[in-house]
């Protein structure tokens, strides 16, 4: 599958403190790819690299195919949206005045405002000024803001950081209507319920370097301890190994009609981070 | 390079409806009609008093509204939202410059109604004018560019507002020290010049240094203005 987005052995120096060593992956088309670490750990930025809003001090960054510092250019800038913490909103202007303006820059019919405010749940309130907005309402016309004009390729930085659980399902289910529709989607986060519900694959971030890429589900298998908890009637739990001798414990506890409950204990993204940089996801 | 008309309309329908709810703003604008309208009652015949209520309007609207709406625009990121779009550097501060240019030129000509200015050769001294209002909305959008909040442009635009609105009080003192002998080539004093001239008789061919003047300013200010920008574009 095409690569939309190729970074290798990037790297980014402030005044010698290392904030990305050696950061290498790809980015294919349709997928919904995640950056995921911790505050600090460098996702900002990678998103800012490749997006043409700072340069790398080293390595290799190329989005469709051209060096992202090339992206200063009309054909490419409306193929890409983009949310990061500098998108800002005109506060005396209503949502509406604030979509339309960005509608007229990226040529795009008027009548998508009522699609993307559709979409994060604010048709009903496109009258009002966005200095009358919460927080979260503010997050989220960014959010239409940056796939306004429907582009290829959508950076976004921690999405729904500022969101509610309601909302955030909602933004949810946009995004992944966008990828159906064969957005390429790059998003940092912090939150691993995000990225597992969102990522086809995770890049653990941590110190500025790589740690670990994968699907969340190769992830999680890989991490695995390849055993089943069980959960009996009399309330004690029993651990057993997915192995045939625990099959035969299963089984004794099934005719027995004692079991409650299995599941496997595969671990969370947050525990596999944890696991493999000894650092918390926050 | 294509340039979009309705791109860098656009932008100035969307300064056009902030600035009607910005009372900060839009009250500047009326300040130099305040004066005009006093000196106008005076009844003023000197060229140079014309002149420093209309060099009074360029520091005001032209360079002080066009760094307000800039450094605003930096302040609230959504100056990094424009220069993300499609928009070109050219659409974008052609765009944003409309509003101010637009607001100056309508001030100018209801200043000069207010203390009865009426220039003998309309053609030279409206160029002049149009000239030098670029001039200053470049100063504006330069300071507006390098401030980092509104509170810090109103401090910068402070002492350009100085020299270019009361520059004309430092000529006494360029017989005493040679070294401020610059200051006569300062654009405002180029245009107080041309204006003289323009009502002692004088056609394009005899102004057209002081035109001249003017034009390198304006040209010199716009090239600082594009480099500061695109150095903006990035982190």
């Amino acid at each position: 599958m095409e690569n939309i987005i190729e970074v290798k052995s990037l790297a980014k120096y402030f005044s010698d403190q290392p904030a990305l060593e050696n950061v290498s992956f790809n980015v294919k088309k349709g997928e919904t790819f995640g950056f995921l670490g911790p505050s600090g750990s460098g996702k900002t930025t990678t998103i800012k690299i490749l997006t043409a809003q700072l340069a790398q001090t080293d390595g290799e960054a190329l989005v469709f195919g051209v060096n992202a510092s090339n992206l200063k250019k009309e054909e490419y800038r409306k193929k890409i949206g983009i949310l990061t913490d500098n998108s800002g909103l005109y506060s005396r202007l209503t949502i509406y005045d604030n979509l339309k303006l960005y509608c007229d820059l990226y040529d795009v019919p008027d009548k998508r405002i009522d699609e993307v405010l559709g979409m994060v749940n604010l048709i009903d309130e496109k009258k009002k000024a966005v200095s009358k907005l919460s927080k979260g309402m503010t997050q989220r016309v960014t959010l239409a803001r940056a796939f306004l004009h429907q582009p290829e390729l959508l950076f976004l930085d921690e999405p729904t950081s500022a969101l509610d659980p309601v909302n955030t399902k909602h933004i949810y289910k946009g995004l992944k209507d966008l990828k159906e529709k064969g957005t390429t989607i790059f998003l940092t986060t912090h939150d691993m319920n995000e990225a597992e519900t969102l990522c086809d694959r995770v890049a653990f971030l941590n110190n500025g370097a790589i740690q670990l890429l994968d699907s969340p589900k190769a992830l999680r298998q890989k991490f695995a301890d390849h055993t089943l908890t069980v959960e009996l009637t009399d309330g004690s739990k029993v651990i057993v190994d997915k192995g045939p001798g625990g099959a035969q414990t299963v089984y004794d506890y099934m005719s027995g009609n004692k079991i409650v409950s299995i599941y496997s204990n595969e671990p969370t993204l947050g525990d596999i981070f944890v696991e493999v940089t000894g650092r918390k996801l926050a | 390079m294509t340039f979009s008309m309705k791109r860098s309309m656009a932008i100035l329908y969307k300064d056009y409806k902030d600035v009607s709810k910005n009372l900060y703003v839009s009250t500047t604008v009326l300040l130099p009609l305040v004066m005009a309208a006093i000196y106008g009652r005076m009844g003023i015949e000197a060229i140079d008093t014309h002149y420093m209520v209309i060099n009074m309007i360029f520091s005001l609207v032209a360079a002080y509204v066009q760094c307000s709406l800039i450094a605003e625009e930096k302040e609230k990121n959504t100056l990094r939202g424009l220069m993300l779009s499609p928009a070109s550097t050219l659409e974008i501060l052609f765009g944003k410059s409309l509003l101010s240019f637009i607001s100056t030129i309508a001030v100018i000509i209801i200043a000069a109604f207010l203390t009865g200015y009426n220039p003998d050769n309309v053609i030279i001294v409206g160029m002049a004018i149009i000239l030098s209002a670029v001039f200053y909305i470049g100063v504006g959008t330069l300071l507006g560019l390098l401030t980092k909040s509104v509170m810090e442009a109103s401090v910068v635009i402070l002492p350009i507002m100085m020299i270019f609105s009361f520059g004309s009080f430092l000529t006494p003192f360029i017989e005493k020290y040679p070294v401020l002998k610059f200051i006569e080539y300062l654009p405002n004093l180029q245009l107080i010049e041309l204006a003289n001239q323009v009502e002692a008789g004088a056609g394009l061919a005899d102004v057209w240094f002081h035109l001249a003047v003017i034009i390198v300013w304006t040209a010199a200010v716009f090239a600082l203005v594009v480099a500061v920008y695109k150095k903006r574009m990035m982190d």
